[in-house]
């Protein structure tokens, strides 16, 4: 199972080389965890490794500043790759809090329950690899500390085509359930509106004056 | 040309026919001769009445050893995790992988430090606290998440403290169900009196919150100059954490909760028990007591003077502040409507919780299983916006400490009414000798707070705070009634549609009462005067418009 795990970089800032603990598909240890890594293992569709790419993505809150009425992002809401890519992820936490990087919809062959998952229990980073198979599809990222993926901490990975964008992702796509923000009327607002009323009142006696001439 | 004669006569007319109407005119309501209408008995829909005891893991309940730490027998239906017992007596460190992974705590929730007075227990402690919010708000749909049922269909927002879990917060993917972990209250913390404890908030919540140790000896400052009160001017920050240091020099049954808008944030349910137990050798704690409840490795104190100990917290919650958080889901919008819109002087309290829960979901997991001759604590906290008048049936129960201060014994009087002010504790002993006094025998008795509010839901009864005293011997392996009768008095309590106003049900339709107390049968309208009433009305306005445009037309014609 280590040789699937492949190559783990541990956190920064541990100078003593702590051995994560390797739990079937899992590693962990004080810092955070890993599960699912798949470094080398082709997905059946897929006959060899189409390209390789590294994504440094962040998690915070500082990421999310750029996004009003929301509180947690990623430093990207979303990746591009081609089908049977290599992703290698460095995955950065920039708040001392828990943030995951969790990845559904992979196929439960090589990763059960579909999942790729990483985590931070404070600042610190960790570094991993998955391979996604050929097919165009959206798949969805997200963190599930409660409440951190419905106040922005969403993304999506896009293979290939895609398949659609996901909803509520920061930047990216509305809500499915849209929150309604009250409009700021005025006195100006409503007398504009009468205004317009009144000169709609006025409209058919306005044309009828202006073509009068041409009917003589 | 139409007559001045016959303009009037169609003008009577349709006056004749409006009276007519209003005399054929349709009623919500009918009076009855002397034959009442007849009945229909409505029985509750059978599709969402659910198991009293869902039996998730049965497996929890039975007494066990896990890497050492003796764990109690839990005879309940919902018991708690016994692997997450023996991770909260020895520490994330101090058991195996193979236990850690049984449990979802991350690895740095609870290290213990060194033993300080070499009395065979550790005497550091750093536990990690989180915030959750139950039943909040998705973009995503018309859904909570993560889902939490107080009771059978009510998830009111609640946010609570968590000790620091991992991975996933919901059961799986496909699941909007929190993990066991993720419930209200927050739970109960136990340390040792005399012991170094840095209790260290990781906001992951989305607004301020702080930890305020109510009554329990903690200096005013941390040692670097930071508040360590869990001031509510000085909040942690979303994203931020911070370590509150503590040495308690006293021990009791005390409390901690959020003082950051206070009136709001601990009807949201931010709050917990704090004990602090007697320094005593081998006094290895259990450190958090999830959902607080039966605490199944007491300490080394407790286990001298009584068989079984129980926390019990009371809280309330209401439910137009914990709608703020479900209806939007902007911190803003959120933070704005709670802070300036909510007005906590015009409103009350709907839900009743007793541990997290209200009645019949009280049953799974805060009942008091007891059996004959035993003596039992309860650590009660009030955390009601309310007082609290803790009743006992079939018992008289004393109260041994108040606020975590031991009363004399001469002032030690059993009584049947416990009163609770907002805030305060009281350390009971439950003694189950059947003298006539202290215990009336063997039973499943109810207990609850006696104002009556306290045991409805939203003002539907039975429900709020409600649970039994029960004897072991009369529950089922499943921790619920043996006797069928009995079972059967509590069942209809577990469906969503009862505990639902807009779905009307019979209560005491039964039998040879079905007549008397069913639901009265819908009284069909009547179509003959439903339709003597349009056409009267219809042929008035007629009549009047033809008469009124004929005569207009006239007029004009002889002018």
């Amino acid at each position: 199972m280590k040789r699937l795990l492949g190559v783990v970089i541990l956190s920064g800032f541990s100078t003593i080389a702590m051995a994560m603990m390797d739990h079937s598909r899992m590693v962990m240890d004080e810092h955070g965890m890993i599960m699912n890594a798949n470094p080398s293992q082709l997905p059946r569709d897929c006959r060899e490794i189409f390209e390789e790419v590294h994504f440094e993505i962040r998690a915070g809150r500082q990421h999310a500043q750029k996004f009003p009425g929301r509180m947690f992002a990623f430093s990207a809401q979303q990746w591009r790759v081609k089908p049977c890519a290599k992703l290698n992820i460095t995955f950065i936490n920039d708040d001392p809090i828990r943030h995951q990087f969790m990845l559904h919809g992979l196929p439960g062959y090589l990763y059960p329950d579909g999942m790729f998952h990483m985590e931070l229990y404070g600042k610190g980073q960790l570094t991993a690899s998955f391979i996604v198979p050929s097919q165009n599809k959206t798949y969805l990222a997200h963190c599930e500390v409660p409440q951190h993926m419905e106040k922005g901490m969403k993304a999506q990975l896009i293979v290939g085509e895609g398949s659609g964008d996901l909803p509520s992702i920061p930047g990216i796509s509305a809500a499915a359930r849209a929150d309604a923000y009250p409009v700021a009327w005025s006195e100006w607002s409503v007398l504009s509106g009468l205004v317009a009323v009144l000169v709609g009142v006025l409209l058919p006696w306005a044309l009828e004056r202006w073509q009068r001439p041409s009917r003589r | 040309m139409m007559s001045r004669q016959r303009f009037w006569t169609e003008c009577a007319l349709a006056l004749i026919l409006a009276s007519a109407a209003w005399q054929l005119r349709p009623h919500s309501t009918v009076t009855m001769g002397a034959d009442l209408p007849a009945t229909t008995p409505e029985m509750f829909a059978e599709n969402d009445s659910e198991p009293p005891c869902p039996n998730e893991h049965p497996d929890w309940r039975a007494a066990q050893e896990i890497e050492g730490v003796a764990i109690d027998a839990a005879l309940e239906c919902e018991p708690d995790n016994p692997y997450d017992i023996a991770v909260a007596v020895k520490g994330v460190e101090g058991v195996s992988m193979r236990t850690l992974m049984q449990t979802q705590f991350a690895q740095d929730a609870l290290t213990f430090g060194e033993d300080m007075d070499g009395d065979g227990d550790p005497d550091v402690v750093h536990l990690k606290l989180e915030v959750v919010e139950l039943n909040g708000a998705s973009p995503d749909g018309e859904f909570v998440i993560p889902g939490y049922r107080i009771a059978p269909g009510i998830q009111p927002a609640i946010w609570a403290f968590a000790p620091k879990s991992r991975d996933m917060a919901l059961k799986n993917f496909r699941s909007t169900e929190a993990i066991a972990m993720l419930r209200a209250p927050s739970p109960t913390i136990r340390v040792e009196q005399g012991d170094k404890v840095y209790i260290t908030l990781e906001n992951t919540h989305y607004l301020p919150h702080t930890i305020h140790l109510h009554g329990v000896d903690h200096p005013w400052r941390t040692a670097n100059g930071e508040d360590n009160d869990g001031d509510g001017d000085m909040p942690v920050y979303p994203g931020e954490s911070k370590t509150y240091e503590i040495q308690p020099r006293h021990a009791g049954t005390m409390l901690y909760h959020c003082h950051v808008q206070t009136d709001k944030h601990l009807q949201m349910g931010m709050s917990g028990l704090f004990v602090i137990e007697e320094n005593r050798p081998n006094n290895w704690l259990q450190t958090f007591n999830i959902g607080a409840g039966l605490v199944r490795h007491p300490s080394v104190a407790v286990r001298e003077r009584y068989q079984r100990e129980y926390d019990l917290l009371f809280q309330t919650l209401d439910k137009h502040l914990s709608a703020i958080v479900q209806r939007s889901n902007d911190p803003r919008v959120i933070a704005e409507r709670m802070n300036r819109d909510y007005n906590i002087t015009e409103s009350l309290e709907h839900y009743y919780l007793l541990n997290g829960r209200a009645y019949p979901y009280t049953l799974r997991d805060a009942q008091l299983v007891v059996n004959s001759d035993e003596a039992i604590k309860l650590r009660v906290g009030n955390m009601q916006n309310a007082p609290l008048a803790l009743h006992l049936h079939g018992h008289k129960v004393t109260a041994t400490a108040q606020d975590g201060v031991e009363i004399p014994q001469a002032l030690q009087l059993p009584r049947d009414v416990f009163d609770l002010a907002t805030a305060q504790r009281a350390d009971l002993l439950l003694s189950t000798v059947n003298d006539g006094l202290h215990s009336y025998g063997p039973g499943l008795w109810m207990f609850h707070d006696h104002v009556d509010r306290a045991v409805t839901t939203d003002g539907i009864t039975p429900g709020g705070n409600m649970s039994f005293v029960a004897y072991q011997p009369l529950l089922n392996e499943s921790g619920m009634p043996k006797d069928e009768h009995h079972a059967a008095m509590i069942n209809y309590a577990f469906s969503k549609s009862y505990y639902n106003r807009n779905a009307q049900h019979s209560l005491w339709a039964k039998g040879e009462f079905t007549e008397a107390l069913g639901k009265v049968a819908p009284i069909a309208p009547d179509y003959l005067q439903l339709m003597g009433f349009g056409l009267s009305l219809g042929a008035a306005l007629g009549l009047l418009l033809h008469a009124l445009t004929r005569g207009l037309m006239q007029r004009e014609e002889t002018q």
